[in-house]
C-alpha cells in the first residue's frame, strides 16, 4: 500500500516524540535499526546512510569527547589524564544520548529521503495555510542544486577577468563578496520577477483551490494519523508526568 | 460578455518612474488595443518596452515598483493613477486572469515548486480553483497549442530554452486571457520554433484575443500587425503600420534591427557601421607568418562523468565518456578574426574554457604565444586572454560600470585612460557611475564586452556575443572586434550568427563530433 | 470610476489582530520555556538522559516557532515570500559548508538577516523559524533550534528598522548583542536536548568548561557567548556588505527599505517619493513588515 506523505510524515515525527519520551536505550536501538532496514527496502539508503553519517559522526564524536572525559557530575573513576576523567557515568550518558539522538535522526531522515516532494506539497497544498509553507519547501529543495552550478558558472567567469583567489582570511572575505554579490543580486532579481509571474498566475488569491497532482488519502490512513498522533501525545504526556521513570 | 466596439486595453502613460530613479523611465505612450488585433511595440534596448509591457501586465503594479501618471483600462474598467496614496491598487489575481504576459527571461516565470510540465500549466488554473476536468482539458489544449503534448511528464527544470519559452506562454494564455503580452517572444527560437510561433500568435488573434509583441527586430510576424508603436527613450516615437514605420526612416535611429533590409532581408543582421572609414575591412590578403597567438595542438577532452549518469557502475577511468574535443587543431595569428560555429552542446562553450585553463585538456596543448598554459591558474592567464561568456550577469558584481571595468587592472593614469577608453567604445561613457545591474540586459553584455577590452588581451575570446544586441550594440562589438583585431589581437568568436560571422571573420570554422572542420 | 473586481480591499482589522494574537502566543511560548528550562534545569541533567526537559525544550521552542509562522506566513506579500527560498538556499548552503569545517562559527544566518533587512522583523522571524523547519530535511538536529533561529531574524529586523544598518560601524555591534540574545536562549536545546553540540569544534569549548566543573548548560551557555556573538556579527557585517552591493533599484523594490529608511544613501535624491511626509505610503497596503 501506498503511504500518503502525511501519513508517513506523522509516523516518523512521531516514533522520534515516543523514542525521544521513553528514554530507553534498547527501544532506541532498535527503532534506529529499523530505519536503517526500512531505507533499504525503500532504496534510498545509499543516499540517505552517508547524509545521516554526515550529520551523526560528528555529533557523537562530540557527545563521546565532551561526556566520556568531562562529566564532573560522575563518580565512578575509569581513568584520569589531568582534568580529564573517564568516568562510566559520563560514558553512559553520551552512549545513550547519542542512541536516542540517532534514532530520531533516522527516523526523521527516512521520512524526507522516502518522501515523493511534489505528493507532499500537493498534499500541504489542499490544506490552507500550508500552501505557503509547501511553495517555500518546494521552491528551497528546487534551488539547492541550482546554487552550486551557478557558483561555478560565477567563479569562472571572475577567474577568467583575472580574479585570483589567494590564501588568507582578508581575501577570502572580498572573495566572498565578490562571487556573493552577483549570486544574492540574481537570485533577488528572479525572485522579482518570480513574484509577478506567481501573483499573475492567481498564486495570492484568496479563494479555494484545486489540485492537478492526485494524491489519494484513503480513510484507514487518515485514522492511523490520528491514532500516530496521540500516542505522541500520551507519551508527552506521560513523559512529564513521571519525569524519572525508566531513567 | 465581451464588446467587440470597446478596446480590450486601453492606456494612457504620462509618466513612469521607478522608485529610486530621478527620471521618468516611460513618458508619452497612448494605445488601444482592439480585441483580435496584433500589436507590435518596436524599440531597441533601454527603450522602455520590457517596462511597458509588464505594467500593462499588472506584473509591475503602479504605486509597488514605483509611481504612474496616466490610465490603464481593462475590460471597460478604467483605473486613474496619480502618484499620490490614494491611487487604486491593483488586484494582481483579478488583472492577470484577463491578461497573460510573458517575459524575456522565460525562466524565473515558472514557479519551481512543479514536478511536471503539465502541472507547472496547471498551477495559475489550481489557484483560481478551476475543477478537475476542466483542468485536464484545458492542459490538453494548451499543450496541443504550443507543442507540449509530449513534454507534460517532463521536470520543468529540466527541459531546454525554446521549450521554455513555449511553455512559459502556454502558462500565460491557460486562462484565455482577452489580452496576450510577449515580450522578445522569437530570442533564443531556432527557425522552426519561430516558425511554430508565429502561427500559434495567429491563431490566437484570430480568435479573438489582442496580442502586444515587444521586440528589438523586424520579423516576419510584424507584417501581420495591425498596428505598430516605435519606442526611444521610453516615449512613441512613430505609430502606424509596419510600412509606414519603416518609411518613416526612424526605425534605424532607434536601434531597431532589420529595419532597413526588409522582408526580403539580405543580410538583415548587417551591422550599421560595418566598413566605415577608419575600421579595417575583413580580409587579409596573406596569413601572416611568425608565432600564432593561440594555438592549440591535439586537444582531447572528455567530461569525466557524463552529464545523465544513471546506472551505478561506474565506467573505468572515463573511457567510457564520449570525447566532447577529439584533436582539435587551431592556429590563430595576431590581427586574425577566426568564428567557431556548430550545432548546439557540440562543446564550442567547452572549446572556450580551454583557452584560458578553465578546462585543462586531457591530452594535447594550448599555448598562449608559444607558452604551454597547462598548469597556469586562469587568472593568471587572464592576463594575456580575455573570455567574455555568454552570460553577462555572472560576470559583473563591481558597484559601478566604472569600477567594474577597472577590476584587476594594476591602477594609475595609464589604467583609467584604458577604463575610459574601453567605456566610450562600447558607448557606455555617460553610464560609468551606474550600477551594472541597473543596465539594460544588451548594454550589460557591452560592459562585460568592455571589461576584456581594456585589458588589452593579446586573444580575445567572445561567446556568442551578439545575442541581445540591438542594432546599435551589434555596431559597436563589430567595431570594437575590427580595432582588436587592427591592434594585433587575435579573436575566437563563438556564434551561431551566420550572417554576421561571415562579414567580420577572415575564416569560419566548425565543431562538430569533436573536431574543427574548415568552412 | 474604479470596479472593486481589479482592485485590492484595504485590509481588514480583525486579521491584523489574530495575527497580533498568534504572534504574542508565539513569543510567550518560547519565552515561557526558556524560563523554565533554566529554573529547573539543576534536577534534570545528573538524573540521566534528561528527557523531560527535552521534550518540553522540543515542544515548547518547535510550538512557538510554528504559531509564529502560521502568524507571519499568510500575510507576507508574494514579493517576499519568493525570498524565503532564497534565504533558505543561502543559510543551508553556507551553514552546511562551514558546518563541516573545523571554525566554531555557524553562518547560517546569513539569509535570514539578509530577509530581515530587505522586508523587516516578522518575514525575519518566519524565515530564521522555516530555515530551520526546511533545513531539517537534510539535517534533522537543526529542527530544535527554530526558535532561536526566529529570534535572530526578528531582532535583525529591529535593528534594521531603527537604523542601525544605516550606520557601517553600528552594524557588528548589533549582530554582536543579538547573538548573546540568541546565543542564551539556543542554550537550553543543545544542552537538553542534545546534551552538548552538534560540531567538533564547539564540543571542543564546551569540555573546556565542563573540565572546569561548569553544569552543562552553564558550560554551553558560556560556549554560546564565544561563538554566536561573534558569529552574528560577521553575518551581519556580510550582509551589510551585501545589501550595498545591490543596486538601488532592487533595494528600493522593498516597502520596508523605502518606508523606514533602512539603508544609507536611499533619502538623499530631491523629487523622490521616499521622502518623510504623505508620500512614504506608497508602499503601505503590503502591510510587510509589522
Amino acid at each position: 500500500m501506498r503511504l500518503h506523505p502525511l501519513t508517513s510524515l506523522a509516523a516518523a515525527g512521531s516514533t522520534a516524540v515516543i523514542t525521544t519520551a521513553a528514554a530507553c536505550f534498547p527501544l532506541s536501538v532498535a527503532v534506529g535499526a529499523g530505519a536503517v532496514g526500512l531505507s533499504f527496502v525503500a532504496g534510498v539508503a545509499h543516499r540517505m546512510l552517508p547524509a545521516a553519517a554526515a550529520v551523526l559522526v560528528p555529533l557523537g564524536l562530540s557527545l563521546l569527547v565532551l561526556h566520556g572525559l568531562f562529566f564532573p557530575e560522575g563518580g565512578t573513576v575509569l581513568a584520569q589524564w589531568g582534568p580529564a576523567r573517564v568516568t562510566s557515568e559520563g560514558l553512559q550518558f553520551a552512549v545513550e544520548r547519542v542512541a536516542q539522538l540517532s534514532a530520531a535522526v533516522l527516523a526523521l531522515m527516512l521520512f524526507s529521503f522516502s518522501v515523493s516532494v511534489p505528493d507532499l506539497v500537493a498534499a500541504l497544498s489542499s490544506r490552507g495555510v500550508t500552501g505557503r509553507f509547501g511553495f517555500v519547501l518546494a521552491s528551497t529543495l528546487t534551488l539547492v542544486p541550482a546554487i552550486s552550478v551557478r557558483v561555478q558558472r560565477i567563479r569562472q567567469a571572475q577567474e577568467s577577468r583575472g580574479l585570483l583567489i589567494r590564501r588568507g582570511w582578508a581575501h577570502r572575505v572580498i572573495a566572498f563578496r565578490l562571487q556573493a554579490v552577483p549570486l544574492v543580486l540574481s537570485l533577488v532579481d528572479e525572485a522579482g520577477t518570480r513574484a509577478q509571474a506567481l501573483e499573475a498566475r492567481g498564486f495570492s488569491s484568496r479563494g479555494p483551490r484545486t489540485s492537478y497532482r492526485e494524491v489519494p488519502d484513503p480513510p484507514f490512513q487518515r485514522g492511523v494519523r490520528l491514532v500516530l498522533l496521540l500516542a505522541a501525545v500520551a507519551a508527552i504526556a506521560a513523559r512529564l508526568g513521571f519525569p524519572t521513570a525508566g531513567a | 460578455m465581451r464588446d467587440t466596439s470597446a478596446p480590450a486595453l486601453a492606456a494612457h502613460i504620462r509618466r513612469f518612474t521607478y522608485h529610486g530613479d530621478a527620471a521618468p523611465v516611460l513618458g508619452g505612450i497612448s494605445l488601444s488595443l482592439a480585441p483580435g488585433t496584433l500589436t507590435a511595440v518596436l524599440g531597441g534596448s533601454g527603450s522602455g518596452k520590457s517596462t511597458l509591457g509588464r505594467l500593462l501586465a499588472g506584473w509591475l503594479r503602479p504605486g509597488r515598483g514605483g509611481v504612474m501618471d496616466g490610465f490603464l483600462e481593462l475590460a471597460g474598467t478604467r483605473l486613474e493613477f496619480r502618484g499620490t496614496p490614494g491611487d487604486p491598487q491593483i488586484d494582481p489575481t483579478a488583472w492577470c486572469r484577463r491578461i497573460g504576459f510573458v517575459p524575456q527571461d522565460a525562466a524565473a516565470s515558472l514557479s519551481t515548486v512543479r514536478a511536471t510540465v503539465a502541472e507547472e500549466l496547471a498551477f495559475g488554473l489550481e489557484n483560481l480553483g478551476t475543477g478537475r476536468a476542466d483542468m485536464l482539458e484545458a492542459v490538453r489544449r494548451v499543450a496541443s497549442l504550443t507543442g507540449l503534448d509530449q513534454l507534460l511528464d517532463r521536470d520543468p527544470a529540466r527541459i531546454s530554452g525554446g521549450e521554455l519559452r513555449r511553455l512559459a506562454i502556454g502558462c500565460a494564455m491557460i486562462n484565455g486571457p482577452a489580452v496576450l503580452v510577449l515580450d522578445e517572444p522569437f530570442a533564443s527560437l531556432d527557425a522552426d520554433g519561430s516558425a511554430a510561433l508565429t502561427a500559434l500568435v495567429r491563431s490566437l488573434v484570430a480568435d479573438g484575443t489582442a496580442v502586444v509583441v515587444l521586440t528589438q527586430e523586424v520579423d516576419a510576424l510584424l507584417h501581420d500587425a495591425d498596428h505598430c508603436i516605435l519606442l526611444s527613450n521610453g516615449a512613441s516615437v512613430v505609430e502606424g503600420t509596419a510600412a509606414q514605420l519603416a518609411a518613416s526612416g526612424e526605425l534605424a535611429a532607434a536601434g531597431v534591427m532589420g529595419a532597413c533590409t526588409g522582408r526580403d532581408g539580405s543580410a538583415p543582421r548587417q551591422p550599421a557601421r560595418a566598413g566605415q572609414a577608419g575600421i579595417p575591412e575583413a580580409g587579409i590578403a596573406s596569413v601572416p607568418a611568425g608565432l600564432p597567438a593561440l594555438e592549440l595542438r591535439d586537444v582531447r577532452f572528455a567530461y569525466e562523468r557524463p552529464p545523465a549518469r544513471r546506472r551505478s557502475r561506474r565506467p573505468a577511468a572515463g573511457a567510457a565518456n564520449p570525447a566532447v574535443l577529439d584533436g582539435v587543431c587551431l592556429a590563430i595569428h595576431p590581427g586574425e578574426i577566426v568564428a567557431v560555429t556548430g550545432p548546439n552542446g557540440a562543446g564550442k562553450s567547452t572549446l572556450l574554457r580551454h583557452l584560458n585553463g578553465l578546462l585543462q585538456p586531457l591530452a594535447g596543448s594550448v599555448r598562449i604565444n608559444g607558452q604551454d598554459i597547462a598548469g597556469l591558474l586562469p587568472g593568471r592567464v587572464a592576463a594575456d586572454v580575455g573570455l567574455l561568456f555568454q552570460n553577462p550577469r555572472d560576470q559583473l558584481f563591481e558597484r559601478t560600470a566604472e569600477r567594474e571595468v577597472g577590476f584587476g587592472l594594476a591602477g594609475g593614469r595609464a589604467a583609467t585612460a584604458s577604463v575610459r577608453r574601453a567605456l566610450a567604445a562600447v558607448g557606455l561613457a555617460e553610464a560609468a557611475g551606474t550600477h551594472p545591474a541597473e543596465l539594460p540586459a544588451s548594454r550589460q553584455r557591452l560592459l562585460a564586452l568592455a571589461t576584456v577590452l581594456a585589458r588589452q588581451p593579446r586573444v580575445m575570446a567572445l561567446d556568442e556575443p551578439t545575442v541581445g544586441l540591438d542594432r546599435h550594440g551589434l555596431a559597436m562589438l563589430d567595431t570594437a572586434v575590427r580595432q582588436a583585431a587592427a591592434a594585433g589581437a587575435a579573436v575566437v568568436l563563438v556564434t551561431h550568427d551566420l550572417a554576421y560571422a561571415r562579414s567580420v571573420a577572415h575564416r569560419m570554422v566548425r565543431l562538430d563530433a569533436g573536431r574543427l572542420h574548415r568552412i | 470610476m474604479s470596479s472593486p473586481s481589479l482592485t485590492l480591499p484595504p485590509q481588514s482589522p480583525a486579521a491584523a489582530r489574530n495575527r497580533r494574537l498568534l504572534e504574542i502566543l508565539g513569543a510567550l511560548a518560547i519565552a515561557g520555556t526558556y524560563i523554565y528550562l533554566v529554573l529547573n534545569q539543576p534536577a534534570d541533567i545528573t538524573g540521566g538522559p534528561g528527557s523531560a526537559a527535552a521534550l518540553i525544550a522540543l515542544s515548547g521552542f518547535l510550538v512557538g516557532a510554528v504559531l509564529l509562522i502560521v502568524a507571519v506566513l499568510p500575510t507576507l506579500p508574494v514579493s517576499t515570500l519568493v525570498l524565503i527560498p532564497v534565504a533558505l538556499v543561502l543559510n543551508i548552503v553556507l551553514g552546511q559548508f562551514v558546518g563541516s569545517t573545523l571554525v566554531p562559527f555557524y553562518l547560517d544566518a546569513i539569509g535570514t538577516v539578509l530577509i530581515a533587512v530587505l522586508a523587516g522583523p516578522a518575514a525575519g522571524a518566519a524565515t530564521g523559524a522555516l530555515s530551520s523547519i526546511v533545513w531539517s530535511f537534510f539535517n534533522p538536529t537543526v529542527l530544535p533550534f527554530a526558535a532561536g533561529a526566529a529570534l535572530i531574524g526578528c531582532l535583525a529586523g529591529l535593528a534594521a528598522r531603527h537604523g542601525v544598518f544605516r550606520r557601517f560601524y553600528l552594524v557588528p555591534v548589533a549582530g554582536f548583542l543579538t547573538g548573546i540574545i540568541g546565543g542564551v536562549v539556543s542554550a537550553p536545546v543543545a544542552a537538553f536536548v542534545f546534551g552538548g553540540t552538534s560540531g567538533l569544534a564547539t564540543g571542543a569549548i564546551v569540555s573546556a568548561f565542563r573540565s572546569m566543573g561548569d553544569s552543562l548548560l552553564a558550560a554551553i551557555t558560556k560556549q554560546a557567548l564565544i561563538s554566536d556573538p561573534m558569529d552574528k556579527a560577521i553575518v551581519f557585517t556580510l550582509v551589510a556588505l551585501l545589501v550595498y552591493a545591490l543596486p538601488r533599484r532592487t533595494r528600493l523594490q522593498f516597502p520596508f527599505v523605502r518606508r523606514h529608511r533602512v539603508l544609507a544613501g536611499l533619502d538623499v535624491q530631491p523629487g523622490l517619493d521616499v521622502q518623510p511626509g504623505p508620500d512614504m505610503e506608497a508602499g503601505r497596503p503590503t502591510g510587510q513588515d509589522s
